[in-house]
């Protein structure tokens, strides 16, 4: 075991089912000295000891295991990582069974079970087969809807990083003015917020007026390593809504000019008076359970020159990534992909990210095989039959395999959402699956 | 194979450093935005070229001596630089552009825990190279586009060993005037090192603009960068240097790498200071009409402009500057968006010729249409 910063625990084992009580208390532990209450920490221990019994069974029998939890404030997150042959490595995908003869029984599906317990699950396949396992549990905070008075309207605006108590009154402000689903619901926990930016993975700014009142704010964080995405700007003064929003974004900016961000986004919208500093990527429908779906326009810009690049596409979406590239004005070479007859062997396996309390699956390919109708459809099945009501498949349009399952997904309700420049080898295009008629 | 473990061999101030992207050369440029003809008003670029001189010097280039070492310290150069200046070769140290010179003064000054001092939105290389060195950058925002004396005096610490200035500062195009450099270097009683970056020198015919090689003798914590590449128009060759006190010049050539500057960019540059065909004064007279013509044109599309001293003004956009950047590629007009220089929606503009002029304000104006 050793320590990272005091932040990460690390456990070597072997893959081996009789290790299954060391590897729920390393977890159990771990995450209880991170300040996870026992219903917290009990449940991302039923998530470890489904996943570890799977991969002990079916993925990596005696290997070498690394089980890694890390402290992120708001959340403990468990990483499982490990080396696999390559014939195994399809067991990974979510919607794969232990028993392939009993695919409809939920029961048996190892990795779906195991994302019921937890926020968010994870499987990425790294370098040379190295997989890396990820589930979080978050804790839970008290909620509060507490009035605030209104702040004076401001004179002189400036912006500036809150302490923790203006943090948390950011976010009761935030609660106050802007309803759901027009903001994360974690503004309704004050603790929270402070939490995710006290864990670095979130920094926020806020406005002030002239008696140092918060009068907005914005929340901002690495959506993935070259895409800084953001919550808001959120403006407690609707007639200062433009100032007060400018004076934010350009903080934003002067934050994040000269980092590693190539691209600033925000998936849920913008006020009005800030949509000319940004380019409408597109659109993507989010569904929740018993309410009519919401069409959100995602706002994006590019922080640097576009230095152009190729794409790979099907034959069958050249024509809509054109039309796309034009509008966005973004210079890229588009190369098509052919199935000329060649062997395709092996099985597919796409990556799973899980949040639960969205109700949201986006699914990546990682592994090329020759069964992506197949693979893709037992997905759509039984997500669907677990009851998520958004899955998205991105492509990373950079890498050619990838282009071949553009025609797959069109033939199975999957729709071009919007495409995010950089986001990935190069663009990243998002498709959402729309099968009106079933849902 | 064994993999290496970058994340324990690198320090985190470089894993963590993005570097710069270049743009792709012209011809690809045109290639991907389907664009004829390029006009290049991203760099600050002098459209003349260099003096006839150095374009001699280019163009004779015997390619035998591409075989034989340039002379590592520059040796002819830095006595012409000293003559015209006054002071003895020694205080001059030749780099392999500016941003060579940047390093060699961040190297020979600071270390773990110290800082720099300078500006938010000025040239970046002073933040990047003491960033990527492990440097905290201190970066205290312009007051009315000027770097604030004030503010930078105020946030000096024990561990603040060196000053950027840039003046005329990149993008803004304002300076300080002799006497507030000098109240500032007064105020500082020699503590920190002071580099004032003089790129633009040339540009600049203000009596209250500071030469500040003539100040290097009553303040040894001056130094003063000067470049080939803007008004002398040899960007190609990469050629810039530094001047301070010999004491101070010794420190810094520690930290040198010699032969880093080749012969012909030494030849060339040698050949700009000689000139004797008015370069400079034709040059500011292009710079001159092409300012004017713009504020003019600008003004009838309702866009602010911040322009001051150099070859190159800002423009204020309604919307995206790095969209414009993409609108105006497609038209053949190469700008620099400045959102990287913390100036979300502006646009820097070299001064150029007027048919690169009238080609921008045809392809803005399009822009904005659509």
């Amino acid at each position: 075991m050793d320590t990272d910063n005091m932040r990460t625990l690390t456990l070597g084992i072997s893959a081996y089912k009789h290790y299954l009580p060391v590897v729920t208390q390393f977890v159990e532990s771990s995450a209880m000295v991170f300040g996870l209450k026992q219903a917290e920490y009990i449940r991302l221990s039923l998530a470890t000891e489904e996943i570890f019994l799977y991969l002990s069974h079916f993925v990596c029998p005696g290997k070498s295991l690394e089980v890694q939890c890390f402290n992120g404030f708001y959340y403990a997150r468990v990483h499982f990582r490990f080396s696999a042959p390559e014939l195994n490595l399809s067991g990974l995908n979510i919607a794969s069974t232990i028993a392939h003869d009993r695919e409809s029984d939920l029961e048996s599906m190892g990795l779906l079970i195991a994302s019921r317990s937890v926020d968010y699950f994870h499987v990425a396949v790294e370098k040379n087969n190295r997989v890396c396992l990820t589930i979080t549990k978050e804790k839970i905070y008290p909620a509060y809807e507490e009035k605030i008075p209104e702040p004076e309207p401001a004179e002189n605006l400036s912006t500036g990083t809150p302490d923790d108590e203006r943090l948390k009154v950011f976010a009761l402000l935030t609660s106050q003015h802007y309803s759901l689903p027009y903001r994360p619901s974690f503004f309704t926990h004050p603790g929270k917020l402070v939490d995710m930016v006290h864990g670095k993975e979130y920094n926020a700014i806020i406005a002030l007026n002239q008696k140092q009142e918060i009068v907005g704010g914005i929340l901002l964080f690495y959506r993935s390593e070259k895409i800084v995405q953001f919550y808001g700007p959120y403006c407690f003064s609707k007639a200062q809504e433009k100032a007060i929003g400018e004076a934010l974004f350009t903080a934003c900016i002067a934050s994040i000019a000269r980092t590693k961000a190539l691209g600033l986004l925000s998936l849920w919208g913008l006020p009005e008076p800030l949509r000319n500093n940004f380019e409408a990527l597109g659109m993507l429908r989010y569904h929740e359970e018993g309410k009519i779906p919401i069409d959100e326009v995602s706002f994006y810009r590019l922080l640097h020159e576009d230095p152009g690049f190729e794409v790979w596409s099907g034959a069958n979406m050249v024509d809509y990534l054109r039309r796309e590239y034009q509008r966005l004005a973004l210079a890229r070479e588009i190369r098509t992909v052919r199935d000329m007859g060649e062997t395709r062997s092996g099985r597919s396996l796409f990556s799973a990210e899980v949040y639960r309390e969205q109700s949201t699956v986006t699914l990546r390919p990682v592994m090329a095989g020759n069964d992506y109708q197949d693979n893709l459809q037992r997905h759509i099945r039984f997500l669907r039959n677990d009851h998520f009501l958004n899955l998205y498949v991105e492509l990373d349009l950079g890498i050619p395999w990838h282009a071949q399952l553009i025609e797959v997904l069109l033939n199975n309700h999957f729709k071009p959402g919007i495409i995010l420049p950089f986001a990935g080898k190069s663009d990243l295009m998002s498709f959402q699956y729309n099968d009106e008629n079933k849902s | 194979m064994m993999k290496t473990n970058l994340d324990t061999l690198v320090p985190a101030y470089v894993r963590e450093f993005e570097p710069y992207i270049p743009s792709k050369p012209d011809d690809e440029l045109k290639k991907l935005y389907g664009c004829q003809n390029l006009y290049r008003l991203n760099n600050n670029e002098n459209p003349l070229g260099p003096p006839p001189g150095a374009q001699e010097i280019i163009r004779r280039f015997s390619p035998p001596r591409g075989a034989v070492y340039p002379s590592g310290d520059s040796y002819y150069l830095r006595q012409e630089i000293g003559n015209i200046n006054g002071i003895d070769p020694d205080q001059v140290v030749v780099g392999n552009g500016a941003n060579e010179v940047i390093a060699f003064v961040v190297k020979a000054f600071c270390q773990q825990g110290d800082n720099i001092i300078t500006t938010d939105k000025t040239f970046a290389v002073y933040e990047w190279v003491a960033t990527f060195s492990g440097i905290k950058a201190k970066l205290i925002p312009l007051k009315n586009e000027r770097f604030d004396d004030q503010a930078m005096l105020e946030s000096i610490d024990e561990n603040t060993k060196v000053i950027f200035i840039c003046n005329p500062n990149n993008p803004s195009g304002t300076y300080w005037s002799k006497d507030t450099l000098i109240a500032f270097l007064d105020a500082l009683s020699g503590r920190q090192m002071v580099v004032v970056d003089e790129a633009y020198f040339e540009f600049v015919k203000n009596d209250d603009y500071p030469n500040g090689i003539s100040l290097i003798s009553d303040y040894p914590n001056l130094i003063v960068f000067r470049t080939f590449s803007k008004m002398y128009g040899i960007a190609g060759l990469r050629i810039g240097y530094l001047t301070a006190d010999l004491s101070v010049a010794d420190m810094i050539r520690r930290t040198c790498v010699v032969y880093s500057v080749n012969s012909i960019a030494q030849e060339a540059a040698l050949a700009c200071l000689r000139d004797d065909t008015g370069h400079i004064a034709k040059t500011r007279a292009l710079i001159g009409t092409s300012r004017a013509f713009l504020r003019e044109e600008l003004a009838k599309l309702h866009l602010p402009i911040i322009a001051g001293e150099g070859n190159y003004l800002i423009v204020k956009l309604p919307g995206s500057d790095t969209l414009a950047y993409r609108k105006l590629m497609r038209e053949g007009v190469m700008i620099r968006p400045m959102t990287g220089f913390r100036y979300p929606n502006h646009i820097r503009v070299t001064l150029s010729k007027m048919a690169a002029m009238e080609a921008f304000v045809a392809a803005l104006k399009k822009t904005l249409e659509t």
